[in-house]
């Protein structure tokens, strides 16, 4: 999941936990904020009627009466003086039912006792529980509203912050990390960003690439350097031998054994020529922008190959369809590539063998290319190795030689896949894996 | 013909010089480039060697420079450094082949003589070998007036050893010529014998073969 989502996500989230509980909470809340409230509002009433007893005497509200009585219009407030017994009462405030009028309300009622000229009395001040709560289900509206629209207000910001704050981020990968392509040739500028954890990774990248950029020129030059400092000697030597092969007055003996002087020049040229070969490959020195088609490929490479074919009485069938172009390719590695492999196939054939070329594509899906041969395969445990440079197999006289290193080198070069299937003594199957995008079709 | 082989490497300029002289030409060896610049002052050339890594100066930079110097002369890049690019640029400074060391001498014979038969025009003489009448240009073997047909590799065999005759080449001569450098392949040089066993039986139904022979342990020769 991207940074971006996972935070967006966890503030949304977190935020909504905090309504949730606040909601759960709030109505408790609010009944005991309104409790406490009535409480103190009954307290106040009890002061006033007691300043006016204190003033004007309790005979203000008694009238001579031995008890008094009065509520509000609608009922939601009463008060009432009775005469009560000696037994001293604290003060409570307690929720009970009264009857008032002809009503029977429930009400949060304050009960004081208080004495006056020797006399008892009890005075009760309520409110009706239901005007309590009136209030309370506006009050709890009213939080409520205002909790989602500053939760909303504080998400919104939240979510603006985080996309402001992980732009650079963005940027950086990018920048830095999607459109560069190995080996990093051009020089990038650093991104814009207070963040200083931002401005390290840019420039930990920056300085990354750089090194690999430079680690890549020092194998180029090596690869080049190499590439001289092997290849004159071995050309002294050739030319030496050449010479020599040329002298008139020399024996039979010395003309063969110059030969096979020649034989093992050329075998040591070989491989240092595929050496290089692989290292300039993986080195990227060869420029990806042709397009081939297979077909006609195969036809070239079979005109190279057709007196080996004729030799071991090879049956060989071309079932590549012509329509096949491959874009984005070289020309000379795709060869190389399809030469190898053919040439293996027919190299370990048996004699009467066969070869068979194939291919399968559906558009939108890969390409598959199939050379199966009658060879002499190749055994399982053999299988993993075969691409490994200088493994051969056990108890053969040839080796596999650099051959299908090159392959290896060619096909991850051009993004292909390649699979081998063997039956030892069967034959064995290569299959090339093209992707979709590199596929055009002549219609 | 006169040839300047510009190349530090001594001993690879002797061995050139060496078969060069055995075939005809006529050779001047310099090992830097102020050499080759004096050396194409004094005279003319019809044919350049020139060697990339020189001590003094890039290659490249003397092919520019003595592109003016000698105009006539045709040039042949030889180079070790195997740098796709160095090709590219020296074609393009007006190089007329490139040669990639380690390179067989036989090979650069038939680059310069192939550069020879494309600046001439084609007259190039019709070859006489056996009863059989060569002819280079059209790529056609006729016996008497008939045309015998060969393969493409088959032609360019029998045109390279007509071309080395009298020499004994070996398989791998042979098969580096033909197949050039994409194959690493110890087989190789097997076929060869597959292609001349081609060659034989479809001229040998018109008349004697035996200028084409086989040298034993090493490889084939014609003798004329």
């Amino acid at each position: 999941m991207k940074l971006l989502s996972k935070l967006t996500l966890f503030i949304a989230l977190s935020k909504l936990l905090i309504v949730v509980l606040f909601v759960l909470l709030l109505p408790s809340l609010v009944n005991y904020a309104s409790f406490q409230y009535s409480n103190y509002y009954l307290g106040q009433q009890k002061k006033k009627v007691l300043s006016v007893i204190h003033k004007n005497g309790i005979d203000y509200y008694l009238q001579g009466d031995s008890a008094f009585a009065s509520y509000t219009m609608l009922k939601e407030e009463y008060i009432s003086l009775l005469p009560a017994e000696d037994n001293h009462v604290r003060d409570t405030i307690e929720t009970a039912r009264r009857i008032v009028g002809e009503d029977t309300l429930n009400y949060r009622i304050l009960i004081h006792q208080l004495s006056d000229k020797n006399k008892n009395y009890i005075l009760e001040i309520g409110k009706t529980t239901s005007t309590i709560n009136q209030y309370n289900r506006l009050l709890q509206r009213f939080t409520l509203y205002i909790l989602i629209a500053l939760t909303f207000l504080s998400i919104v910001i939240d979510l603006v912050y985080t996309h402001i704050l992980l732009r650079p981020l963005k940027k950086i990968v990018q920048t830095k990390l999607l459109n560069r392509k190995f080996p990093f040739k051009e020089h990038s500028l650093p991104v814009k960003t207070s963040t200083t954890d931002f401005q390290f990774l840019d420039q930990s990248l920056i300085s990354l690439m750089e090194k690999i950029h430079e680690a890549f020129e020092k194998e180029r030059e090596f690869t080049s350097n190499a590439s001289h400092e092997l290849m004159t000697p071995i050309s002294i030597l050739q030319t030496n031998v050449e010479n020599m092969m040329m002298e008139e007055n020399i024996s039979e003996e010395v003309q063969e054994k110059i030969s096979s002087m020649m034989k093992t020049v050329n075998r040591l040229k070989k491989i240092v020529h595929s050496l290089l070969y692989i290292s300039r490959i993986e080195n990227d020195q060869f420029a990806k922008s042709e397009t081939v088609n297979i077909f006609q490929l195969t036809g070239e490479i079979m005109d190279e190959l057709s007196v080996r074919l004729e030799t071991k009485s090879l049956h060989f069938a071309n079932r590549i369809s012509p329509e096949i172009n491959v874009t984005k390719v070289n020309h000379d590695l795709f060869f190389q590539l399809l030469y190898n492999l053919i040439n293996n196939s027919i190299r370990y054939n048996k004699e009467n063998g066969s070869i068979l070329l194939t291919d399968r594509y559906t558009p939108g899906q890969p390409y598959v290319l199939e050379i199966k041969d009658t060879g002499i395969g190749i055994k399982k445990e053999e299988l993993p190795s075969i691409f490994n440079r200088f493994k051969s197999g056990k108890g053969k006289s040839e080796g596999f030689g650099l051959g299908l290193s090159i392959v290896k080198s060619i096909i991850s070069f051009l993004g292909f896949e390649i699979k081998v299937a063997s039956d030892f003594g069967e034959g064995t199957v290569f299959t090339i894996i093209i992707p979709q995008d590199m596929i055009e079709t002549n219609d | 013909m006169k040839v300047l082989i510009v190349e530090d490497e001594k001993s690879l300029s002797r061995e050139i010089k060496l078969f060069l002289e055995k075939a005809f030409y006529l050779c001047d060896k310099a090992f830097t480039a102020s050499e080759a610049k004096q050396f194409m002052i004094e005279n003319e050339y019809d044919f350049i060697l020139l060697d990339l890594g020189l001590p003094d100066n890039d290659g490249l930079e003397l092919l520019n420079d003595t592109k003016k110097m000698c105009p006539k002369a045709s040039y042949i890049i030889l180079t070790a450094r195997g740098n796709l690019e160095d090709r590219i640029k020296g074609l393009d400074l007006g190089a007329d082949d490139y040669l990639p060391k380690p390179f067989s001498l036989l090979e650069l014979q038939s680059r310069m003589q192939a550069i020879t038969r494309r600046k001439s025009g084609n007259n190039d003489p019709v070859i006489e070998v056996g009863d059989f009448n060569i002819d280079l240009n059209k790529r056609s073997v006729r016996f008497e007036e008939k045309e015998i047909e060969l393969s493409k590799k088959e032609f360019d065999l029998l045109s390279y050893m007509l071309l080395h005759k009298n020499r004994p080449l070996t398989r791998l001569q042979l098969s580096e010529h033909i197949w050039g450098s994409f194959s690493d392949d110890d087989n190789d040089s097997n076929y060869i014998d597959v292609h001349i066993k081609n060659i034989r039986k479809k001229m040998a139904i018109h008349a004697s073969v035996d200028w084409l022979q086989t040298v034993r342990g090493v490889g084939y020769k014609i003798k004329l």
